[in-house]
């Protein structure tokens, strides 16, 4: 029951990853694939109006995490205080940035959005890059499950860790790289015109530098980690994840020669799909490692809540996703196709 | 040193309480709006008069701009949970969680898919599909607001939980939980609020166009709907709605109706004070006009009912701001009047066909739109501070619920950050807002002589 729940949370986080980090990929690369203020506001409208959306998935992990593993939820989130609040104002700023810039039509004011734009989401792959390193690596449990931290010490990968260390920082170089390539390989299947074109190159370029970075964490990981993969092994969550891994690469990489673009975002979709699902099948049952003694760290059966709670919880959350399954399918054919400048410019009304 | 910057407690409570109520300015007025524009929707497929979409496109865009300043605003409340009320979290998470996850996957995943349907899609969806997700998106904010008012329910009236062995809470019931008797009470009035505001903006927007002779049609249409439900909906929030949640209040909590009322002393026939300050120190209400035994009657049916005072309960269990509480109802009821007589004199103006004439007040329906904002909002903190000192009442103490491991000066810190952010984005806000009134709805006439393109650009 609890590894069912502990395969639902993280399925959820991972979803959210994948929809708005192509967001986050796509955003912070808009200045670079987009020139003219048409070009932005097509990045814009590719992103589209489905964003709040993709946002819910955050808002209903949140939620989820609280009903099921209360004493995660609060020991995480208090923890990591400071730098979940930089991820909370960067998503303000992200949204407002969307909103707010199509509504009047000047240069100036556009470009200023942008920038804000870029910025934010720019950010928020950091921020979520080495959000996902600190919950790898292990952070200052105590006995009492508690932990607050710094934003960095000495870089140090055990003992009194910071939020950036050298670990910490090459993940989220990681996450930069690889959800700029997948928003690229997004915005490839969603525009047209010299966007597009950009793209196209962009996301090939960005996925080779992948390879290399990719191989650099995983390295790391091994140091950092050398209990892992251990259990894992026994984990048939682990192996599906490896199995989508090698179909999704093989995917990605035979969409983006032959420019079968709708085959590469699907690669690249499930490549990150299956990096997370790996990672998160290695780390189980320990939700948060202490850095400072192994006994510390708070495993999900010793954080969750009882099992009537969670047989509760096991009635409502299959209806609430397959409805929200079904208004996804529902509203995605309408908004099928690539992007039109003139009809889906979400401005300039 | 004992100041309030040692208090962390207080500064916990600051920055939930101010991002609360910022948040709900905006979705107040949104689930105020979706049904005035569902019901001006199916106005033009019935009547395929095109005054109904021009209304229908004008609001969803005022609609879209407060639902992104809302949703922006909102995903920092679930997080505080976590952040800042951690040992809260702990202790009553596998509850309340529960709701606050219904409301992502039933309620906002539905909002969301369908908000930009309604504002852009007009064109892709045809009228019916139009139609549909205006429905879509009435339904998911207000099935959010179900969900949220469940979860403040179990905190002021808890339900359908058990105790755990590690002494967490758990759910006993779900059925308990989510039908909450609380609830039912709470999201009548609370929802009915929301559409006295939407009213009271819908009327607002009429009166301003009227006024400067703009957008007739449109004018005459938001004055003569607006006027109408703003009547009903300030009536209903009285009573039965009001009427009712002070019931539940005056059984459930008796200390706080005590405390809301500045009743010190307990007893029958007791009165409802017109006016009055409450003076704490002296254990009495300052300068009173009192309407005698109106209190017993409104709270348990009879003049001789007997009213508990503050004094018959012990001092650590009164809540901590009376004057606050105390001022936050009585300006709320005394508001709540207010629109009840302004909406019923021009809704009688309107009948005898003289609204429009009247410059006087056309001017005061303009300026009247703030005042349910802030009528909800005394409402809300009449119910929080009510609630006090108890973050679960008869549970757990709000001061055991802040977050222990983050420092006095964290707390400050992202306070002040959400008070700048916050500033920037009401400017923003009421920026754009302005604009899109100032532009106003699109006459027909306008649409007709400009070429297709172009059309098209306006109008999706």
């Amino acid at each position: 029951m609890i590894a069912i729940w502990y395969a639902v949370v993280s399925f959820m986080l991972i979803i959210y990853v994948v929809l708005d980090g192509r967001n986050f990929g796509a955003g912070m690369l808009q200045w670079f694939v987009a020139k003219t203020p048409e070009e932005r506001r097509q990045v814009i409208a590719a992103i589209g109006p489905l964003w709040t959306w993709h946002e819910v998935w955050l808002l209903g992990f949140g939620g989820t995490l609280m009903a099921i593993f209360p004493r995660l939820m609060a020991s995480a989130f208090a923890g990591y205080y400071l730098a979940l609040f930089l991820i909370l104002w960067c998503l303000i700023l992200r949204g407002v940035s969307i909103e707010v810039g199509g509504h009047i039509n000047d240069r100036l004011w556009q470009g200023y959005w942008d920038f804000n734009f870029v910025l934010s989401n720019l950010l928020l792959a950091i921020l979520f890059g080495a959000a996902a390193g600190n919950v790898a690596r292990g952070v200052p449990v105590d006995a009492q499950g508690n932990f607050s931290m710094a934003f960095f010490t000495d870089f140090n990968v055990r003992g009194h860790v910071g939020l950036l260390d050298w670990y910490t920082v090459s993940i989220a170089i990681l996450a930069v790289v690889m959800l700029a390539a997948h928003g690229a390989t997004y915005l490839t299947l969603k525009t047209e015109g010299p966007v597009h074109d950009r793209c196209e190159i962009w996301a090939k370029y960005l996925w080779v530098a992948v390879v290399p970075l990719l191989a650099v964490v995983l390295i790391e990981s091994r140091i950092v980690r050398p209990d892992l993969p251990g259990r894992a092994l026994f984990n048939p969550f682990w192996w599906i994840g490896l199995i989508v891994i090698a179909a999704s690469a093989f995917t990605l990489l035979t969409g983006l020669t032959s420019g079968r673009e709708l085959r590469a975002f699907v690669g690249s979709s499930f490549l990150i799909v299956g990096l997370l699902a790996t990672g998160a099948a290695a780390i189980f049952p320990v939700m948060l490692l202490s850095t400072l003694a192994p006994e510390n760290s708070l495993t999900a059966y010793a954080v969750a809540s009882s099992s009537t709670t969670l047989i509760r919880a096991s009635f409502w959350w299959p209806i609430g996703f397959g409805l929200a399954v079904f208004y996804f399918v529902f509203i995605s054919r309408r908004y099928a196709g690539k992007v039109s400048v003139r009809r889906d410019t979400q401005g300039f009304y | 040193m004992n100041s309030i910057f040692n208090d962390p407690g207080f500064w916990h409570r600051l920055q939930f309480g101010f991002t609360i109520v910022y948040h709900y300015l905006f979705p107040q007025l949104t689930m105020g709006l979706a049904w005035f524009i569902v019901y001006w929707k199916w106005r033009a497929l019935r009547t395929g008069d095109d005054k109904y979409n021009q209304a229908v496109r004008f609001w969803a865009k005022i609609f879209g701009l407060n639902f992104a300043v809302g949703v922006v605003t909102g995903i920092p409340m679930e997080f505080q949970f976590g952040t800042n009320w951690a040992d809260f979290s702990k202790y009553a998470g596998g509850v309340i969680g529960q709701t606050l996850a219904m409301e992502g996957m039933f309620a906002f995943f539905l909002e969301s898919a369908f908000v930009g349907a309604l504002i852009w899609g007009e064109k892709r969806l045809g009228p019916r599909g139009h139609f549909a997700a205006a429905i879509a998106v009435a339904l998911g904010s207000w099935l959010s607001g179900y969900f949220i008012l469940v979860t403040n329910s179990f905190m002021q009236h808890p339900v359908g939980y058990q105790i755990e062995a590690n002494g967490s809470l758990g759910i006993a019931s779900m059925s308990a939980y989510l039908l909450n008797p609380w609830a039912f009470v709470q999201f009548a009035h609370n929802q009915l609020a929301a559409v006295v505001t939407g009213a009271f903006v819908v009327t607002a927007i009429g009166a301003f166009y009227a006024l400067r002779g703009l957008h007739p049609v449109q004018a005459r249409l938001y004055l003569r709907e607006g006027t109408f439900v703003g009547l009903i909906a300030s009536l209903l929030v009285a009573f039965p709605t009001g009427d009712q949640q002070a019931k539940i209040v005056g059984n459930h909590q008796p200390i706080t109706l005590a405390a809301m009322e500045g009743k010190f002393e307990g007893g029958s026939m007791a009165g409802v004070a017109l006016i009055g300050q409450p003076n704490v120190a002296a254990q009495r209400l300052d300068n009173p006009i009192e309407v005698p035994g109106a209190l017993s009657f409104l709270a348990y049916g009879h003049f001789g009912s007997f009213v508990h005072g503050l004094n018959d309960f012990p001092k650590d269990q009164w809540p901590d701001n009376l004057e606050l509480l105390y001022y936050s109802f009585h300006i709320m009821i005394t508001l709540g009047t207010l629109f009840i007589v302004l909406m019923g004199f021009a809704t009688l103006q309107n009948w005898r066909g003289k609204l429009e004439s009247s410059r006087l007040l056309l001017w005061v329906l303009l300026l009247a739109f703030p005042y349910p904002y802030i009528a909800n909002t005394l409402g809300w903190m009449t119910a929080e501070f009510g609630r006090q000192p108890w973050l679960i009442y008869g549970l757990f103490h709000t001061r055991d619920g802040y977050s222990k491991v983050v420092s006095n000066g964290d707390a400050i810190f992202t306070l002040i950050g959400f008070t700048g952010l916050y500033f920037v984005i009401g400017l923003l806000f009421l920026g754009l807002t302005g604009r899109e009134i100032g532009k106003g709805p699109k006459e027909p006439a306008v649409a007709t002589i400009i070429s297709e393109p172009e059309r098209e650009a306006m109008l999706v």
